[in-house]
């Protein structure tokens, strides 16, 4: 198992490089140079400087050769607009603020979202399933922002229930924007899990067990929900990435200093550097992310886990 | 076999308790395709789906054609109209008429949804077929550089991409979007063609010779073709909601040019005090995306009977 | 008093386009001790008859429409569930036909027999396990105390449904039912199985119903026979009777469909098979269900119009045909 895992980690190595590759050279393809974004005209000398000193008059080999060297450094280089910022500076400033927001938000998904389609997989066709998955069915369907609005809307507009709408400091401000980031990955993991679930309890093991005589909870409770949520752990991996990725619209609504609002706007004024810092942090995420999903696979499914060692 | 031709007579005479002759017979048997429209016709949430799905199309060909408005006309006396029937879904905080602009940026945004998705399709069916087809290191190599790609996340490699180009238009939103979500259409075609291989009918028209075009194109794309239908439709949110995020946020269609994306951006800074300009290309959204789920789970259902739920 | 007496029981399942019938008038008894084997093809009704009996089917399309059935002296279909969850696994047990997915994958093997144990004899862990190894090696699986603590995909198909007999006789039931249990074995596993099975049986005290659509299994495990057809009963008989003097024309179809090295033509002669299809059990004939494929029927024959009664032509050996062998004989000449 540990050797899969091993194996598994070095092969996120070229994994990384190759998206660095990319990033990089889309980067180098966006046409405009940051530092004519500026208004102020600079004279030739100041830009010959300043090209030499971003290396921005190098081959594209040797500022990507530096560049990879500086990642594994740890060191994503300096902001090309915000003059005294490096990226580091902003993902570490503002980096755990988005985790701790991709966390709960992903924290609600499951909490809410898998006893629903237990719910709704457990009477199939009736009441509870048609509600459950109207639920379901609607928050997958709509935009994150517009749970996002409407949120703050009732919640903090028309029925002041006095919950804060913007910042990230009182335990209550981290209420809403979590909600509304998670709104989207609850709805999923209802639909998931009320499809495996369906699925499992016409297996035929099921039938065995009710066939022993096993307690109704038993048969639920053990056997068919330990099948069910393997397919449920395979989805949470690529699911966590869009949570965490996909913060930026969450954060600009509640006016969170997370990295998702510096994404953007390091894209509008073309900063280089912190775009591509960030996208490769976004993408160590994934990665991470899936490693971790693939590793729990193993632990969970008996059959994997000896395939493995 | 000689069949008694009493027991023909028999069989056709036979009555059942109901009265219907020949009822005792045993169940007809219909073609794949037909069996497949009746089945899809029986699941009543399928057929209210395409038809709401067809309603939108119609909405946002013909919106714009039969609205006296114009889209992009600014008239500021005419702002935050209230519905009415002149105006169905008001205006805008520019004057402009919503009911218009959300039919029209609906072309767009439906438009780039199809687009892109048959694009992913396309991308998806060849990189597939070939990595499937031919197995192997070949497979091996190309599945690799998928996982690979799989790191890259999806907006962030979608907003990349946009940037390449000089401003963001309708076809370099396709461009992008398609370019940022392909690997999944290509894993689920190299997985069809791969379990497909192994079956005899394939093994029995190698046997006769058949080159690797013939088996391609003959036997394992058309069987494919049902598992390719449900993804269109499962693919296509995903896509919409991609560029509705990337135009909220500025970084896709810009106002004033209308997709549902753009029409929220408009609406972002005021919604408190006028919700429904973010409401609508929500609905709007919203409703496609539905419709779409109901589709392609009724032709999941209509295809490949085993997968039903109870 | 028979351990267990079903009397017209009739199973339907709800669909959209009306009831299916799937078992419809279905009477039979199992005394102690004894085998019954119920024969017929796919689709007869014998697995729905199974279930209904240990109250598996699925209750949302399928229903017990009327009929009754008495185990040991309690009539089942007025029992409440929790009574029957008790009855389960403890006083009748079930094996199933496809040993590859009836063990869940993600359990041990241990767990899935000693689970048994702790609800119905409410042994501590340490016992059960105990327990489980033993029965692990009643039915013949080397190596039992480690093998417990395997996962279903270790073992081989016919080690599973040993495993699945295990798990049966466990708590040590009064009437075990098999549903095709030697269908998805090795022709060469088969033997074995219904050699542990018969074996248990007898050490247990048992009563068995063994389903199957092989001549062959029925021949060899069971002491009284019935043969099901569309639903319905159409021949009943002990083994040896209807093996000697078969009366229905499918009875004897089935048997002259069993392949035989000898008789005219050895090995070259071509198989025989019934020609034509069971008849649509959402709207059954209101003839006799077999009269179209039924080499004697005729068509002004009372059977092409009414269904015939299960009539008692000998003691014990019922009929439910219009030209049952023995009168075809005396009528013939």
């Amino acid at each position: 198992m540990t050797t899969f895992v091993i194996r598994r980690l070095l092969w996120t190595i070229p994994v990384l490089l190759l998206v660095i590759l990319f990033t990089f050279v889309m980067m180098r393809q966006i046409k405009g140079n940051p530092f004519r974004k500026t208004d102020r005209a600079v004279p030739a000398a100041v830009q010959a400087n300043l090209d030499r000193k971003f290396h921005l008059d190098e081959p594209w080999y040797v500022q990507y050769a530096d560049y990879v060297k500086g990642i594994f450094s740890l060191d994503l280089g300096p902001s090309l607009v915000l003059r005294n910022q490096s990226v580091n500076d902003i993902v570490k400033s503002h980096f755990p603020v988005s985790l701790e927001l991709g966390a709960y938000a992903f924290l609600f998904a499951i909490v809410a979202g898998v006893p629903l389609g237990m719910l709704a997989a457990l009477r199939p066709n009736k009441l509870t399933d048609y509600l459950a998955m109207l639920v379901a069915n609607v928050g997958f369907a709509v935009p994150s922002f517009l749970v996002a609005t409407l949120l703050i809307y009732y919640f903090a507009v028309k029925w002041n229930v006095g919950l804060p709408t913007s910042g990230w400091r009182s335990w209550d401000s981290k209420i809403l924007p979590s909600i509304a980031l998670g709104f989207f990955p609850m709805a999923y993991f209802a639909r998931l899990v009320r499809g495996t679930m369906l699925e499992t309890l016409q297996q035929d093991y099921v039938r065995t067990a009710k066939a022993k005589g096993l307690r109704r909870r038993r048969v639920v409770g053990l056997h068919v929900l330990r099948n069910s949520l393997i397919p449920v752990v395979t989805a949470a991996g690529p699911l966590l990435g869009a949570v965490i990725t996909g913060s930026f619209i969450v954060e600009t609504i509640f006016a969170i200093p997370g990295i998702g609002r510096y994404y953007v706007s390091s894209v509008s004024s073309r900063d280089y550097s912190v775009t591509m810092g960030l996208t490769i942090l976004y993408a160590v995420i994934v990665i991470v992310g899936n490693l971790v999903v693939d590793v729990l696979y193993g632990f969970l499914d008996p059959r994997t886990r000896e395939a493995r060692t | 076999m000689v069949v008694n031709p009493q027991q023909e007579e028999l069989r056709k005479r036979v009555l059942t308790r109901s009265g219907r002759v020949d009822a005792g017979a045993p169940i007809r048997q219909t073609s794949l395709w037909r069996d497949a429209w009746y089945r899809y016709r029986a699941n009543r949430a399928a057929v209210i789906a395409g038809g709401l799905f067809l309603l939108l199309v119609v909405y946002v060909v013909f919106g714009p054609i039969l609205s006296p408005y114009d889209p992009y006309a600014v008239d500021f006396s005419q702002a935050y109209q209230p519905i009415s029937w002149s105006h169905p879904l008001g205006t805008d905080q520019y004057g402009r008429d919503l009911f218009t602009r959300a039919a029209l940026g609906g072309r767009i945004s439906i438009g780039i949804g199809f687009a892109a998705t048959i694009a992913i399709m396309g991308i998806g069916i060849v990189y597939g077929s070939i990595s499937g087809f031919v197995g192997g290191r070949l497979d091996n190599g190309m599945m690799r550089f998928l996982d690979a790609l799989y790191g890259l996340p999806y907006l962030p490699f979608a907003i990349i991409v946009t940037q390449l180009f000089q401003t963001v238009n309708f076809y370099v939103m396709v461009i992008a979007l398609t370019i940022a979500s392909w690997f999944t259409a290509a894993r689920v075609v190299r997985g069809q063609i791969i379990s497909l291989k192994e079956n005899d009918y394939v093994r029995a028209a190698r046997a006769v010779g058949a080159r690797w075009y013939r088996i391609l194109g003959r036997h394992l794309l058309p069987n494919t073709l049902g598992v390719l239908i449900v993804f269109v439709f499962l693919e296509l949110p995903g896509v919409i909601l991609g560029e509705a995020f990337l135009s909220f946020i500025g970084l896709g269609i810009n106002p004033p040019k209308a997709s549902w994306g753009s029409l929220a951006q408009d609406g972002r800074d005021v919604y408190l005090a006028h919700p429904t300009m973010i409401l609508i290309p929500s609905v709007a959204i919203a409703w496609l995306i539905l419709c779409a789920f109901f589709i392609a789970d009724g032709l999941r259902d209509a295809l490949d009977p085993r997968t039903r739920e109870t | 008093m028979p351990l267990l007496e079903v009397r017209d029981l009739r199973t339907y399942f709800a669909t959209r386009d009306g009831d299916v019938k799937a078992v419809d008038g279905v009477s039979f008894s199992v005394e102690r001790g004894r085998t019954l084997g119920i024969v017929g093809e796919s689709g007869c009704g014998k697995s729905v008859t199974a279930l209904s009996i240990m109250g598996l089917i699925p209750k949302p399309p399928a229903r017990i429409v009327s009929g009754s059935i008495q185990f040991d002296g309690n009539e089942l279909t007025q029992v409440r569930e929790a009574e029957l969850e008790n009855l389960r696994g403890r006083e009748i047990a079930m094996i199933f036909q496809d040993p590859m997915t009836s063990l869940n994958p993600t359990l041990t093997i241990g767990t899935q027999i000693t689970e048994t144990l702790r609800r119905h004899l409410a042994m501590s862990a340490r016992e059960a396990d105990r327990r489980a190894v033993e029965l692990l090696e009643e039915v013949r699986i080397p190596r039992a105390k480690e093998r417990l603590k395997d996962y279903p995909h270790r073992y081989s198909g016919g080690m599973r449904q040993r495993v699945m007999i295990a798990i049966a006789l466990s708590c040590n039931p009064k009437l075990l039912i098999a549903d095709e249990p030697t269908t998805a074995l090795d022709v060469t596993v088969q033997a074995g199985v219904l050699d542990l099975l018969e074996d248990l049986r007898e050490e247990h005290q048992m009563a068995m119903i063994v389903i199957t659509h092989d001549m062959g299994v029925v021949a060899e495990a069971a002491d009284d026979v019935v043969v099901m057809y569309a639903g319905q009963i159409v021949e009943q008989a002990s083994s040896l009777e209807l093996f000697d003097r078969p009366e229905h024309p499918y009875t004897e179809a089935l048997l002259d469909a069993l392949p035989s090295l000898e008789g005219e033509g050895g090995r070259e002669a071509r198989l025989a098979s019934i020609p034509g299809r069971p008849p649509d059990l959402l709207d059954p004939p209101a003839a006799c269900r077999f009269a179209p494929r039924c080499p004697f029927a005729g068509l002004n024959d009372y059977c092409s119009v009414e269904a015939p009664e299960l009539r008692e032509l000998r003691p014990s050996h019922w009929v439910r045909s219009a030209h049952p062998a023995s009168e075809r004989a005396a009528v013939a000449v």
